[in-house]
């Protein structure tokens, strides 16, 4: 790679990678180098052909191509220089070199001015829920099936059980449908779904697939190819209740049990992972710990709306372009925000007041009446008409507020019925 | 197809013989029912090359335990193999339990385990800082380890086929070939295998195989263990081996940080019927927990990336069946292999080519091979090479430029070296990489080697399997399966 | 007599639950639940005529992917949904793929169009 000094390195061309690349262009960062490990730009969102994508920031419901499509052309008209083929495997924390890999140019050290961590997130496998049983084949993420199936052009399976509702595992269920697979029914775990209303309409009712609440898989069957499963109810502390377990035959399981966020680089460049959001711990800059080092996307928490990502991923890109033109000052404010009594997990977790922001949340159990998302001592509130923990909220705070508020000890969020 | 020395089996036991023989000049077949490196009890356990305290004296366990042990330690660089040679430890909780290490401690000592000693509690926590606070004492084993079993059977292998040995995978053997109360060969499912040694290191099936040649002496008894794998963050959390103290039931529940620095848990130990059970319960993983956490409180289960299971060859005599049979001529048990068996197969595998000189001097011959060769290299490892030994591999072979599995830094360069070495299946290749035993349990590399493996193999995607016979990853091309379905409707 | 039903709105991330009157012509008179019109004219066609967005691939020759994603440029009637999807899967195309190119015109007699949803080169 051309050895001109690199002012923002990006890691990972996906919804956050690209728009960070615009961001930070937009900023003024005059070589701003985005680097993605597949052929192709886009990231997962090449496989998420479905619409869906973009209401907010495109005023239409667009496909994960489509999506990106308009992005990646963005960022070329923005000047974003992209290096495909080229993975990342290792930073070192001492110097924030960034070590890649390419076939062609072999194994290369970058020493940009900041970085940004965009490599979104993966999906939580079948070892994190321990499913007894045997170990056969046809047992897939749902992604991995989306990418047999989308990318590939290949059939998982004829019949498949979906265990967990997360959207992904949702719009799988269609998706085989339409193949001409059956789908026998989706199982979650919890007493209510992962993925949004909107796709248990359209996904499942649509094509008459049962959805069972507080049911799972209690056992695999089979030892070379997946011959059924065992489902059961399980109680009010998750464990299967006797005498409700049935067998299912299929050839094929899903998984949509959640996502992680993907932080193996973040690790050894010495960022601070969070214990809940399993991402960086972040300020409203979204700079980590490392203040060279920025994040953005799926990668610091799971999001539910892609434009909530690429609209991370331009703060993030305008950050690490500030840092790298020495404007962030090292000792800025850094008020940590704390999680109330209903509030499971969020981000960013510190707040600079440099600049606007939005705390993403989630809450740990659904409230199905009126109620209010705010942060005290008196900086948000606005109410909802109800929230659940599948559906993120957000609390919005003006610069000039936290200047306002002068010595701010901590800024509580949380949502409460009203 | 005429050989001299067929050995039924490719686990640790079959696999050491096969290396042992391949140092005289012998024709040697090895076939192996599974499609791929280690099957049976040799890829699911504890991966310990034990010290040798825990053997009655006299048992033919007591005789290899040490001398096999000692073998590792020199095979370890011979082999390319991962050994951690970090000891271990007996763990007791009472006086009871003490006295029962001095026991132990008194065996270690007649059975030649060198450097076994008592060691109080506080002396454990000071070297594993996680352990119950309520332990009293430790019986430390310096020279046990704990080997990477995937490797060390395939390189035990691939050693043996570069000295001329030959591998039949998906070969099972169905019958023995006799004559006048001789072994002429086996029969298997890809025809006979003619050879006037035969030995039998079937694992959980050696019962059987032994029927086969009038042999009922020794049952076995299939032995399910189940084990937690956490993720190699935990790497640290646990340096060595730990044991709880053994009662009637067998070595009980350990922990500990394998080879390449999970921490583990196991095994439970369930009589069954049979032989290929090899499923995990809810009753065996809440008793692997219970162990495990009596052994190490905060044994983090939240980490955890799998479970499994291996079936181990138990005996009623609880030792292991090694014979050459009087008649018919030419049948050789190494049967009932189990713990500690994967740390004692090199020195049963001498053990065996003396039996052949011995016993079966009338049947075969054994010449030195002069141009035996003992060492065999591994399948780079790009994940524990510098900078420099990286960067030297990616410029000789762009595709160690590119990763593969990303939980364990596995390039497309070991791949194919995997591949060029016989991995027909992605467990193959798991085996022989580690491409898929992370913390993503193959969830982003499967359908990359399944594609590399139908690039090589010349097959199509929908060919690949992911450990032979039935285990086809998919079920054919979108479009065409749609349309095909249409047409039956 | 008038009917009610109930559906959800798949027109954006909210999933707002509608409840939908019917007069005895079966005209929508009223739709309650509704955040935005998108809403109610949901509602509408939900009633008249249910339609979805359809989104599958297509096969492709010589291109840098085996398939190529496509979509139907606008809502599909929901009851051509399985028509559409075997008539995609008869087809087959060849790389390179513009992104909105049009693969098959009103398919299937309706007044919708199949179009690929990314661009894609010829290998």
């Amino acid at each position: 790679m051309d050895n001109k000094k690199i002012d923002v390195l990006i890691i990972g061309a996906g919804p956050a990678g690209v728009a960070a690349g615009i961001g930070a262009r937009k900023e003024g960062a005059e070589r701003v180098v985005v680097l993605e490990r597949d052929w192709d730009l886009g990231g997962i969102l090449q496989q998420c052909i479905h619409p869906g994508f973009g209401l907010r920031t495109f005023k239409e419901e667009l496909t994960g191509p489509e999506y990106m499509h308009r992005f990646i052309q963005q960022a070329h008209e923005a000047g974003v220089e992209f290096h495909t083929n080229t993975m990342v495997f290792q930073i070192d924390k001492e110097t924030n070199t960034v070590w890649t890999m390419n076939k062609e140019r072999g194994i290369e050290a970058l020493n940009p001015g900041a970085i940004v961590l965009t490599m979104g997130c993966r999906e939580r496998p079948l070892g994190a829920i321990r499913i007894p049983g045997g170990r056969p084949s046809g047992i897939y993420t749902a992604g991995t099936a989306q990418r047999f199936v989308n990318m590939e052009g290949y059939m998982p399976g004829k019949k498949a059980v979906i265990l967990g509702s997360g959207d992904i595992g949702l719009i799988m269920a269609r998706r085989m449908i339409w193949e001409g697979a059956e789908v026998e029914g989706v199982y979650e775990v919890m007493s209510w779904p992962g993925g949004l209303r909107r796709n248990i309409a359209q996904c499942l009712d649509d094509y008459g697939i049962p959805f069972h609440l507080r049911t799972t898989v209690t056992k695999i069957h089979g030892q070379d190819r997946l011959e059924g499963v065992t489902v059961a109810k399980v109680d009010e502390h998750m464990t299967p209740i006797k005498g409700t377990e049935r067998f299912v035959e299929c050839d094929t399981l899903l998984l949509a049990i959640g996502l992680i966020p993907e932080n193996e680089l973040s690790r050894m460049a010495g960022v601070e992972i969070h214990k809940v959001t399993g991402g960086p711990v972040v300020n409203d800059l979204l700079q980590t710990t490392n203040p060279a080092i920025f994040a953005a996307g799926n990668v610091v928490i799971v999001y539910d709306l892609v434009d909530n990502v690429s609209d991370e991923g331009l703060i993030a890109g305008a950050s690490a372009a500030k840092f790298a033109a020495g404007k962030i000052s090292a000792d800025a404010k850094r008020i940590p925000v704390r999680g109330g009594e209903n509030v499971r997990l969020f981000s960013p977790q510190f707040v600079t007041g440099e600049t606007d922001t939005t705390i993403f949340m989630r809450v740990t159990h659904p409230i199905e009446q009126a109620c209010k998302v705010f942060a005290e001592p008196g900086l948000y509130s606005q109410r909802l008409r109800y929230a659940r923990p599948g559906e993120m909220n957000e609390v919005k705070i003006k610069a000039e507020q936290i200047k306002a508020a002068g010595d701010l000890k901590e800024i509580v969020i949380d949502i409460q019925p009203v | 197809m005429n050989y001299d020395v067929v050995i039924i089996g490719s686990g640790i036991t079959g696999a050491s013989i096969a290396r042992e023989l391949s140092k005289y000049k012998l024709s040697i077949a090895v076939i192996d029912k599974a499609s791929e490196l280690p099957a049976g009890a040799s890829r699911a356990n504890s991966s310990m090359i034990h010290g040798g305290f825990d053997d009655k004296p006299g048992t033919m366990k007591a005789k290899f335990c040490v001398p096999g042990n000692k073998l590792w330690h020199k095979l370890k660089s011979e082999l390319d193999v991962h050994l951690n040679e970090c000891g271990s430890y007996v763990c007791a909780f009472n006086d009871d339990e003490v006295k029962h290490l001095e026991l132990l401690l008194a065996q270690g000592k007649t059975n030649g385990s060198p450097g076994v000693e008592i060691i109080s509690g506080d002396k454990l926590r000071e070297k594993e800082p996680n352990v119950s606070g309520e332990i009293v004492a430790a019986l430390w084993s310096p020279e046990a380890g704990i080997i990477n079993n995937f490797e060390a059977v395939n390189a035990m292998i691939e050693s043996a086929e570069l000295n001329g040995a030959k591998l039949f995978l998906e070969t099972q053997a169905t019958g023995l070939l006799l004559d006048n109360g001789k072994v002429r060969g086996i029969t298997t499912n890809k025809g006979d295998f003619l050879a006037p040694v035969v030995i039998n290191a079937g694992g959980v099936h050696s019962g059987e195989i032994a029927a086969w040649a009038g042999d009922t002496s020794f049952k076995i008894i299939p032995t399910k263990g189940e084990y937690f794998l956490l993720d190699r963050t935990t790497q640290g959390f646990i340096h060595s081996f730990l044991f709880a103290c053994p009662s009637k039931a067998g070595k009980g529940i350990t922990v500990l940080q394998t080879a390449e620095g999970n921490l583990m848990s196991g095994p439970t130990a369930t009589e069954q019927d049979d032989p290929e059970d090899r499923t995990t319960t809810p009753e065996g993983l809440a008793e692997v927990l219970k162990g495990a956490r009596k052994l190490v409180p905060n044994f983090p289960v939240n980490m955890n990336i799998t479970t499994f299971a291996g079936v181990r060859a138990n005996t009623e005599s609880g030792d292991f069946e090694i014979s050459a049979l009087k008649s018919p001529r030419g049948f050789v048990n190494v049967a009932g292999i189990k713990s500690p068996g994967f740390t004692s197969s090199p020195a049963i595998a001498e053990y065996v080519a003396e039996l052949l000189k011995e016993e079966l001097s009338d049947v075969i011959t054994l010449t030195p091979n002069d141009k035996f060769i003992p060492e065999r290299k591994n399948i780079p490892r790009f994940l524990y090479l510098d900078m420099d030994a990286r960067k030297k591999l990616a410029e000789n072979d762009p595709a160690y430029a590119q990763i593969v599995c990303r939980c364990e830094t596995v390039t497309e360069g070991q791949v194919l070296e995997a591949i060029r070495r016989g991995a027909r299946t992605v467990t193959a290749v798991k085996m022989m990489t580690r491409a898929g035993t992370g913390r993503c349990q193959g969830g982003f590399c499967c359908p990359r080697v399944a594609e590399i493996l139908s690039r090589e193999l010349g097959i199509p995607l929908d060919e690949v399997t992911r450990h032979g016979g039935e285990s086809k990853l998919l079920v054919g091309k979108t479009k065409e399966f749609l349309l095909k379905k249409g047409e039956a409707h | 007599m008038s009917e009610e039903r109930k559906f959800i709105c798949v027109s954006c991330p909210l999933g707002c639950g509608l409840s939908v009157t019917l007069d005895d012509a079966g005209e929508v008179v009223k739709v309650e639940g509704n955040t935005c019109p998108r809403g109610a004219s949901y509602a509408k066609s939900e009633v008249k005529d249910p339609r979805r967005v359809f989104a599958s691939t297509v096969r492709v020759k010589g291109g840098k992917l085996p398939v190529c994603p496509i979509r139907s440029k606008t809502p599909a009637p929901k009851g051509k949904l399985f028509e559409i999807a075997e008539a995609v899967a008869k087809l087959e195309v060849e790389a390179p793929l513009k992104i909105g190119q049009v693969l098959i015109h009103e398919v299937c007699g309706t007044d919708v169009d199949i179009v690929a949803s990314r661009d894609l080169a010829a290998v």
